[in-house]
């Protein structure tokens, strides 16, 4: 049996994997373009949407789209609150400290979400049913559309936010050009706290979205972060287009993968892929902004 | 100076007198038997694991209201683990090493029992442990330890016993990648094969973080329809079980799944949704207690249980919480059988011979060459449907 015939099938369901990669991704580049940091519970906001809808929907008793909007709502507030109480008391202190710090504030997010919400893994109910469609002989559930359709929407608010309004080219500005930024009497502080609360908001969407398809729990959050993180990087590191384009190619590539390899090392193939990169393109497919291209 | 030295004496007596106070006070009641607990109760399985610490909590409390062990009382001596092996080692080398504690109960999850066995034998303490035994473990032969859950072997008699009484005569088998899912399947095919079931065990695997099998199960789709399997063995536990059904039905594959009895869960059929609708596997009997057959001796035991567990804690008694009562109660029985005060050693012995224990999962019968307890009678088949589990009864087969 050759491995091509299930290639059409394999592929809709890295399309639609990718799609979260790349909303996770995003996620890291938003913030790193406002303030250089990675942020390491980028992967908690994802699973902070997915948990914190489930115990309204089921413990509150809320309709699904009002536990929804109120799910974002209080990841963005949980995203100011991680500027306010982790990022800005190290604004002045370097990089590197600043990343650490990220990564014990997820350390932090997930086990208190272990303790409020319990260890038991969650999952929503998928949003309009769970019968595939045949697409060209393709079953796809309806979920997966939901979220190509709710990944292509993000994309567009997130180019109109960043290109067609005040905030979003500061944003941008306070990004490229930190003196020139604060030259023009752009508060830098200000740019990193709102980078934070889009980032956490996007973060939540895709955690809502993806969790019927797969579920949630309170450790989720660090692979599906990591996974994200390698396809920002995998499509040039900062550039929201190499997010989106890393994070499909992602998604794709591991998908492909099983039919020529063992499944085993499927969680494998994103991470080679990452270091191939790294080796013979370091800044990525797109060419990254904050790697001097000169020296490649 | 005088006023001094009357004062030293003083100051002396009442140190000497409250040293000696407890010993005397307790001397009326006689010492408490001491076991350890060795749990997950942070971690991935804390939800889970912290059941077995309440049943146990509840039944010790009863052993002790009715007069403890020939007048000893019994004590917990719990401790988290955090499902982390070097900390599991630690908390098993540091009862063995309390003389006082006479048996060591836990750990709950498979990867960590190999190294508490390990510790087991060296310190010469008896260690039950919750989950079942693997074939790699099984095969030491250890004396000095004991498994509570039903081992691979019966599942997969009463898995081929479901099959045979389905008429399914050709097995599909998704196997986890862990040892145990691996032995679930050996012994599927094994028995499977004994009984005319041709039973083909996938390439494929998935490991337990796995949160999408879409492409493993593509991969599996030509077999599927190619060959004509009359089942899929869903051969897993934890939410890969419900991934797997829901992945299954979404790529439009009808298949009967079958599965293993990790699907006994609440949360399970909250995981899967729709796509557990119609699974089948072989439970243990605390999954449907209301359900078991009026005469079944088991019956009143866990209705019982169930009925105290809700009244203390509010949640349903499951296998698991059955697990931590039957544990309670084996260590109560095989104390009972001991002559004199318990040693350790007469402990392990005791607790060998243990014979038709009537407890929540069954009857727990051990020997020197059966370490497992269980056997496939003590399964009932289930099949789920409208999001509860309904048992299923083939009189050939009970």
């Amino acid at each position: 049996m050759t491995p091509w015939v299930h290639i059409p099938q394999l592929l809709s369901a890295g399309i639609t994997i990718g799609a979260i990669y790349a909303l996770v991704g995003l996620g890291f580049v938003t913030i790193a373009r406002a303030s250089q940091i990675i942020n390491f519970a980028q992967g908690e906001f994802v699973m902070l949407g997915g948990v914190i809808t489930f115990s309204l929907l089921k413990g509150a008793g809320l309709s699904y789209p009002l536990a929804a909007i109120v799910a974002v709502i209080s990841v963005v507030i949980i995203g100011f609150l991680l500027h306010i109480l982790v990022v800005y008391p190290l604004r002045k202190t370097s990089i590197p400290i600043l990343l650490i710090a990220t990564l014990g504030a997820s350390i932090f997010i997930s086990n208190t979400t272990a303790l409020v919400f319990g260890t038991l893994p969650k999952a929503l109910p998928s949003f309009s049913g769970n019968l595939p469609l045949l697409i060209w002989g393709v079953p796809i559930t309806p979920q997966s559309m939901w979220v190509l359709g709710a990944t292509f929407l993000l994309l567009i608010c997130l180019y109109l936010l960043s290109h067609r309004t005040l905030m979003g080219k500061a944003m941008e500005a306070s990004s490229t050009d930190p003196l020139g930024a604060d030259l023009s009497g752009i508060s830098r502080n200000l740019m990193v706290f709102l980078a934070f609360g889009v980032s956490a908001g996007m973060g939540a969407i895709a955690g809502i979205f993806i969790t019927p398809i797969f579920y949630t729990s309170y450790h989720t959050g660090t692979l599906i972060g990591l996974k994200g993180f390698v396809a920002a990087v995998l499509g040039g590191w900062g550039k929201n287009s190499g997010a989106i384009l890393g994070g499909f190619v992602l998604g794709v590539v591991e998908s492909l993968s099983v039919a020529f390899i063992p499944s085993g090392y499927k969680d494998a193939v994103a991470f080679v892929i990452l270091l191939l990169i790294l080796h013979f393109r370091p800044k990525g497919i797109l060419g990254s902004p904050f790697i001097d291209s000169r020296r490649w | 100076m005088k006023g001094r030295s009357w004062m030293v004496l003083l100051v002396s007596l009442v140190i000497i007198v409250s040293m000696i106070w407890p010993s005397i006070a307790s001397s009326a009641e006689r010492s408490p038997y001491k076991i350890g607990v060795n749990l997950e109760l942070t971690g991935p399985w804390a939800e889970v694991a912290k059941t077995v610490k309440m049943a146990m909590v509840m039944e010790v409390e009863r052993i002790n209201g009715m007069g403890g062990v020939n007048g000893h009382p019994i004590e917990l001596v719990i401790e988290d683990n955090g499902f982390d092996l070097s900390r599991a080692a630690a908390n098993m080398t540091k009862f063995a090493r309390d003389k006082e504690i006479l048996v060591v109960a836990g750990p709950f999850e498979d990867p960590l029992q190999a190294t508490t066995r390990a510790i087991a034998e060296r310190e010469g303490i008896t260690n039950i442990i919750f989950c079942p035994s693997n074939p790699m473990v099984r095969g030491l032969k250890q004396p000095w330890s004991f498994n509570i859950a039903q081992s691979d072997i019966i599942v997969s008699q009463k898995l081929v016993d479901l099959c045979l009484a389905r008429g399914y005569k050709k097995v599909l088998v998704f196997p986890a990648s862990h040892p145990l899912a691996q032995s679930l399947a050996e012994y599927c095919k094994r028995f499977g094969e004994e009984k005319g079931i041709q039973v083909i065990i996938s390439k494929e695997t998935h490991k337990h973080t796995d949160i999408d099998m879409t492409p493993q199960l593509i991969k599996l789709k030509p077999i599927i329809d190619g060959e004509k399997v009359d089942a899929f063995y869903a051969c897993t536990a934890g939410p890969p079980g419900p991934i797997v059904c829901k992945n299954l039905r979404a790529l439009g594959i009808k298949t009967p799944i079958i599965a293993t009895h990790a699907f006994g869960f609440h949360f399970i059929i909250d995981l899967g949704g729709e796509a557990m609708e119609g699974v089948e596997f072989p439970a243990a009997k605390p999954v449907v207690p209301y359900q078991l057959d009026e005469d079944d001796p088991v019956r009143p035991i866990i209705t019982d249980f169930d009925k105290r567990m809700k009244a203390r804690y509010g949640v349903r008694a499951d296998q698991i919480a059955g697990y931590g009562h039957d544990t309670t109660w084996l260590i109560y029985d095989a104390m009972k059988r001991c002559q004199g005060n318990v040693t350790r050693a007469q402990f392990r012995d005791a607790l060998e011979n243990t014979k038709g224990l009537k407890s929540c999962n069954g009857m727990y019968n051990y020997s020197p060459t059966d370490h497992d307890g269980l056997t496939k009678r003590d399964l009932v088949f289930v099949r789920i449907e409208g999001r509860k589990f309904v048992r299923i009864k083939f009189p050939e087969f009970e």
